[in-house]
């Protein structure tokens, strides 16, 4: 298979071999790919070093099958986002968000499009935490797993923005009733969510345990290992 | 090729090296055992020494085979400048190329969560506290301008603000006796965006 001047942004890039790169890259039509630029880490390229690395749109092409095919050309598509500072470890929070949770060769334009827009989000506002609350909620939702944030898991009704609710993965929202160890979260924070509208720390801090709680369920109990560089990880702060 | 086990195991051996491919394997084997048998002896020796006793600087991370390496216990280095640097190789570079005469602190990496790099693999709890000894006046951070040197530093000027150490940052732009045509686009820009005054 051959696929010219397919927009795309790369979510990873390691050596491999002598002198090649291993990427993992995410395109708009054919979903996350696998791809080997060879001889990309020799002086004198074909393919320029600066531009085979994440947070750089680019315009792709590659031929081959199967799990892993060959980078044929990369171009620059556009301005880089200006990532800077926490916004920056936020947008490489967003690639191992991606990577961990988007299949290979699943092609959901919606998941890209979500993932432009995090990042565009993320060096025009410096809000991250909403912006990556919206692209968790976005790309679950993308991937099949979205979230139920409006209504009432066991009998439908509308969640009170007042009233306590736990969240239960692939079930819902409960209406809270003094469970110990559980995730418990305002209701507003729930409908915050759903209706895509920003909502105050307390609510914004509950929802990141929410969705950490959620992403670390869809990945069999894992974690992702950004989770220890952001906000409050770093030695002595 | 010969019938010799151990000669097709030494040129197996020797692979292990970056651009050694089968060929090149085959023709330093011949060499060394044609021509430079003392020389092959004492290369194995070294290696082995090397390899065995060589850790990494209790300080600075870097490779040594004493507690300290010869730069953390050298008392004429300046300990008030500490450079950052992500692998003993840059830490060379900058070494040979420059006047420096602080000291270094080696991340060996950068961050890199899905490499499994972060905060503790590359010893900023080590680094954080040397910070807050209180000798450290400027931390001159030299990682490499790409996506994750640029995160490192981030991560690195975090660290030095809580601190209240200054820290600064290796200029990046147009490399000397290039021509702005032949540049790409973002070193262009980020020159660009960080020119100086002439004076
Ligand atoms: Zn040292």
């Amino acid at each position: 298979m051959r696929v010219e001047d397919e927009p795309g942004w790369l979510l990873h890039a390691r050596p491999y071999r002598e002198t090649s790169l291993l990427l993992e890259g995410l395109s708009r039509e054919h979903g996350r790919i696998g791809l080997v630029a060879r001889g990309a880490r020799r002086e004198k390229t074909r393919q320029p070093r600066a531009l085979l690395q994440p947070l750089v749109p680019l315009s792709l092409a590659w031929s081959g099958h199967g799990e892993l095919v060959a980078l044929t050309a990369v171009e620059a598509r556009g301005q880089p986002p200006l990532l800077q500072g926490t916004a920056l470890l936020c947008a490489m929070y967003v690639n191992e968000l991606t990577l961990r949770l988007s299949p290979r060769h699943d092609a959901i334009p919606e998941v890209f499009d979500a993932y432009e827009l995090a990042l565009q989000r993320l060096a025009d506002h410096p809000e991250c935490a909403w912006t990556l609350r919206r692209y968790e909620r976005d790309l679950l939702a993308e991937t099949g797993y979205g979230l139920v944030c409006d209504s009432e898991a066991d009998r439908g009704e509308p969640i009170d923005p007042a009233q306590d609710y736990i969240y239960i993965p692939e079930h819902g929202a409960v209406v809270y009733a003094g469970q110990a160890n559980v995730l418990r979260l305002r209701g507003s924070a729930l409908l915050a969510l759903a209706a895509d509208a920003m909502p105050d720390s307390e609510d914004l801090a509950s929802l990141r345990r929410l969705m950490r709680a959620l992403i670390g369920h869809q990945l069999g109990g894992g974690s992702l290992r950004s989770w220890s560089m952001l906000a409050g990880n770093l030695p002595a702060r | 090729m010969s019938g010799s086990v151990l000669l097709a195991e030494l040129i197996d051996a020797l692979r292990c090296l970056p651009g050694v491919g089968a060929k090149s394997a085959q023709r330093m084997a011949f060499h060394v055992l044609e021509r430079d048998r003392p020389g092959a002896l004492r290369l194995a020796d070294r290696l082995a020494a090397a390899v065995e006793r060589i850790g990494n600087c209790r300080r600075c991370r870097s490779f040594s085979e004493n507690e300290l390496c010869s730069f953390c216990a050298n008392p004429l280095r300046d300990k008030s400048v500490l450079c950052v640097v992500e692998s003993p190789v840059d830490q060379s570079a900058v070494e040979t190329a420059t006047g420096f005469r602080g000291l270094y602190f080696v991340l060996l990496g950068r961050l890199s969560p899905l490499d499994g790099m972060g905060p503790r693999e590359l010893g900023l709890d080590l680094l954080a506290e040397r910070l807050r000894g209180g000798e450290v006046a400027e931390l001159i951070v030299a990682t490499n301008p790409t996506v994750e040197g640029e995160a490192t530093a981030h991560l690195l000027s975090q660290l030095a603000r809580d601190a209240g150490v200054r820290a600064t940052r290796l200029a990046h732009g147009v490399p000397l006796g290039g021509e702005l045509e032949f540049i790409d686009r973002g070193t262009l820009a980020h020159a660009f965006g960080s020119r100086q005054t002439l004076t």
